[in-house]
């Protein structure tokens, strides 16, 4: 079938940032108009000036503008919008938002709200892979839960259910995401607070504290096949992307496809993600997460029904852009041929692609999230590299927002090839004024166990030891500097001590000229002129 | 362009923590610094023996900044790592090396700022003006991460002022208490 046209006029995008602004891209490349929604803190952003129009939605707090779904649904109205792309995060699975949406006579650019909502229980999508024989990570299929009232009866059947999934296992949130409610139990005794503090924790942060046992499958290698579906219920998988480095369940690198996996492997894991997505109705774009253990078995763990922030490794190995497929499909047109042809390809992918995230975030201190106003900024460039990013010198990323600064993706003819380009991409790449991801990714990049394929979730508590040691970090600058020919000789001798050595937390109150260079930042911004802590 | 003679780069302090990396360079630059012109530069890679090809060092050096106390700080990121390096005066680095002689050797008290090693909010403050407070004691907690982190007493002392509230968000190095 010829697409002609367009899939729509205009296109509300309900999120921010890099995402926002990939999704904008893929309007203009389709001649779609679109129309961009902006907090306070994001008032002059890319994102809005790269839209047709925009629309201002409230304060920075998510609460009070990427989250207020009357809002944007009004905006979208206002604006002659004919559909809402909600990219990833905030909305974009939130059933009850796509809902208002169908229910606003708009098209919701994803799978249908009632898809959305069935799938996002994860006990649900559990039991409906259970029931079409996609394996399952074994564990419960219904809530558990022992009650402060709860007598010995009850108390011995949740010991003997935990006791059939087997030690170690987890706690996870029916309702979950992103490792919120989510505990790891080693044994029975700590059983009954787990599942307290898992429910609890899942309760603030989705408004259901229903939690369920599933047996710790470990080590393993986090992998996910793209689907993309027809509304007419035909459902391709478009490849699959390994996303093994992660810290605190967040994804830091990504690549596509699975390095190290058989035609058989792939065609069967590509198999299962397709009859589950037939099987749950999917539409539009979704992901299929697995987990895939030592032996070679693949255990289903969750749908994300929506766009991934790593969409564009598969992007780049399957010659398919996603997002203006995502903008056709929620038109009620087919599978497009092209699409088709890459999906009979994606058992044997040409070519491989690796996706890191360059985040707001010191990998010394734990992957903590840094604060401070991104000062220069330069992108890596040059064949094989993409960057999708919407950050700009100067900007300050708001504490409530996601701490990702850019995605750098590289594309070459091998894995050998695509990680030796990451090299350079990253050697290319220069952020100043906050303290980023960089040296973990230039780690990676170097890493003979990722070169060789040893991957599983704990890649990094098995491989990062952060900076090697204190003296070899300020060791590092010196030489820099000496090499830039900033100083003629560097000493390397610790500075005669003022204070007895800073303890935990604790920041020692010697005059460190690094401590105090801190405080004296950003001379030109009044607001951080400030002696004492900043006052809510 | 006159060169700075030489640039100190060691720990922070003895005995600093190895998994607490927050300040661990501490470098003073003697010389005139005046003729440096490094505003945006890129110096590009620093040796590092055998080219491989494979392990150059990044090095990128940012504009300056004057202090309010007259010095001048630049942001040095070395391999993505970044550093807040300040280049002073052979002169300003004499007198405070002399000071802080005459203090160990007078046993003369400085008084110690208690600053935030991370963004968050304060959950609670344990300590008030005028108490008196042993090592290790906890001063506060802050919120981070949905995370929960206690701030100690390095040693013994007493507190001069407390300069936040529960609720209050600090930056990092957001001064926190004062003492003496």
């Amino acid at each position: 079938m010829i697409r002609s046209g367009r899939p729509f006029r205009r296109v509300l995008i309900a999120n921010r940032g890099e995402i926002a602004l990939r999704i904008i891209r893929a309007c203009q490349d389709l001649r779609v108009e679109s129309v961009a929604v902006y907090s306070d803190a994001d008032r002059g952003a890319a994102h809005v000036r790269a839209a047709d129009s925009s629309v201002h939605l409230g304060p920075a707090a998510p609460a009070e503008s990427y989250l207020r779904g009357d809002r944007i649904v009004a905006a979208a109205l206002d604006s002659g919008a004919e559909a809402i792309h909600p990219g990833y995060g905030f909305l974009s699975e939130r059933a009850s938002f796509a809902q208002q949406v169908e229910a606003a006579g708009l098209a919701w650019v994803g799978p249908r709200s009632e898809t959305i909502a069935a799938i996002g229980d994860k006990l649900a999508a559990r039991r409906l892979a259970d029931s079409i024989g996609v394996p399952i990570v074994p564990g419960t299929l219904e809530p558990v839960s022992i009650g402060p009232a709860a007598g010995a009866d009850r108390r011995a059947a949740v010991l003997d259910a935990a006791a059939a999934v087997g030690y170690p296992l987890m706690v996870k949130a029916a309702a979950g995401g992103g490792g919120r409610g989510m505990r790891r139990v080693d044994g029975p005794a700590a059983l009954e607070a787990a599942l307290a503090d898992g429910s609890a924790e899942a309760g603030a942060a989705f408004g259901d504290g229903s939690v369920y046992l599933e047996r710790e499958i470990r080590p393993a290698r986090h992998i996910e096949v793209q689907l993309l579906g027809d509304q007419a219920g035909r459902v391709v998988a478009l490849g699959e992307r390994d996303c093994s480095i992660q810290r605190r369940h967040q994804k830091l690198v990504e690549e596509a496809p699975a390095a190290g996996l058989s035609s058989a492997q792939r065609g069967s894991l590509h198999e299962l993600a397709v009859r589950l997505a037939s099987a749950a109705g999917l539409s539009n774009a979704a992901t299929a997460e697995f987990l895939l253990d030592e032996t070679g078995r693949f255990w289903f763990l969750e749908v994300n029904a929506r766009l991934q922030v790593e969409h564009g490794v598969t992007e780049l190995v399957s010659g398919i852009d996603i997002v203006t497929e995502q903008l056709w499909l929620a038109s009620g047109a087919a599978l497009s041929a092209a699409v088709l042809a890459a999906a009979e390809r994606a058992g044997a992918p040409a070519g491989h692609a690796i996706e890191v995230r360059i985040s707001q975030e010191d990998p010394a201190r734990g992957f903590s999230p840094t604060s401070g106003r991104v000062g220069r900024f330069r992108q890596a460039s040059g064949p094989g590299v993409r960057v999708d990013t919407a950050i700009e010198p100067g900007d300050q990323v708001p504490p409530d927002y996601d701490p990702l600064l850019a995605k750098l993706m590289v594309h070459a003819a091998d894995r050998p090839a695509a990680i030796d380009r990451l090299r350079r991409a990253l050697d290319e790449t220069e952020i100043g004024g906050v303290q980023t991801t960089l040296p973990f990714h230039r780690f990676v990049a170097r890493s003979p166990a990722f070169a060789a394929v040893q991957l599983s979730t704990d890649f990094v508590a098995d491989h990062w030891a952060g900076p090697a040691s204190q003296a070899s970090r300020a060791d590092a600058l010196g030489q820099a500097l000496l090499g830039a020919g900033l100083a003629e000789a560097v000493s390397a001798s610790p500075p005669a001590a003022g204070h007895p050595p800073a303890r935990g937390r604790m920041t020692s109150g010697r005059p460190s000229p690094w401590r105090a260079a801190r405080l004296g930042d950003q001379p030109d911004d009044p607001s951080q002129d400030r002696p004492w802590g900043r006052p809510r | 362009m006159t060169r700075p003679r030489a640039i100190e780069a060691g720990l922070a302090g003895p005995g600093r923590q190895a998994d607490d990396p927050t300040v661990n360079v501490d470098a003073t630059t003697a010389g005139s610094i005046e003729c440096l012109d490094l505003e945006h530069a890129i110096l590009g890679q620093a040796p590092d023996g055998e080219g491989s090809g494979q392990t150059r060092t990044r090095l990128a050096i940012g504009p300056a900044r004057r202090m309010m106390d007259g010095t001048v700080v630049r942001e040095v990121v070395v391999d993505g790592w970044r550093f807040e390096v300040q280049l002073d005066d052979a002169r300003r680095i004499s007198l405070r090396r002399r000071a802080s002689r005459a203090a160990s050797t007078v046993g003369h008290v400085r008084r110690l700022e208690v600053r935030s090693d991370l963004p968050g909010r304060i959950v609670r403050v344990a300590v008030a003006p005028g108490d008196t407070i042993v090592a290790g004691q906890e001063l506060l907690v802050i919120e981070a991460m949905k995370m929960h982190n206690e701030v100690r007493a390095t040693g013994p002392g007493r507190v001069v002022q407390v300069g936040v509230a529960p609720g209050d968000t600090v930056e990092l190095g957001d001064l926190l208490v004062l003492l003496d």
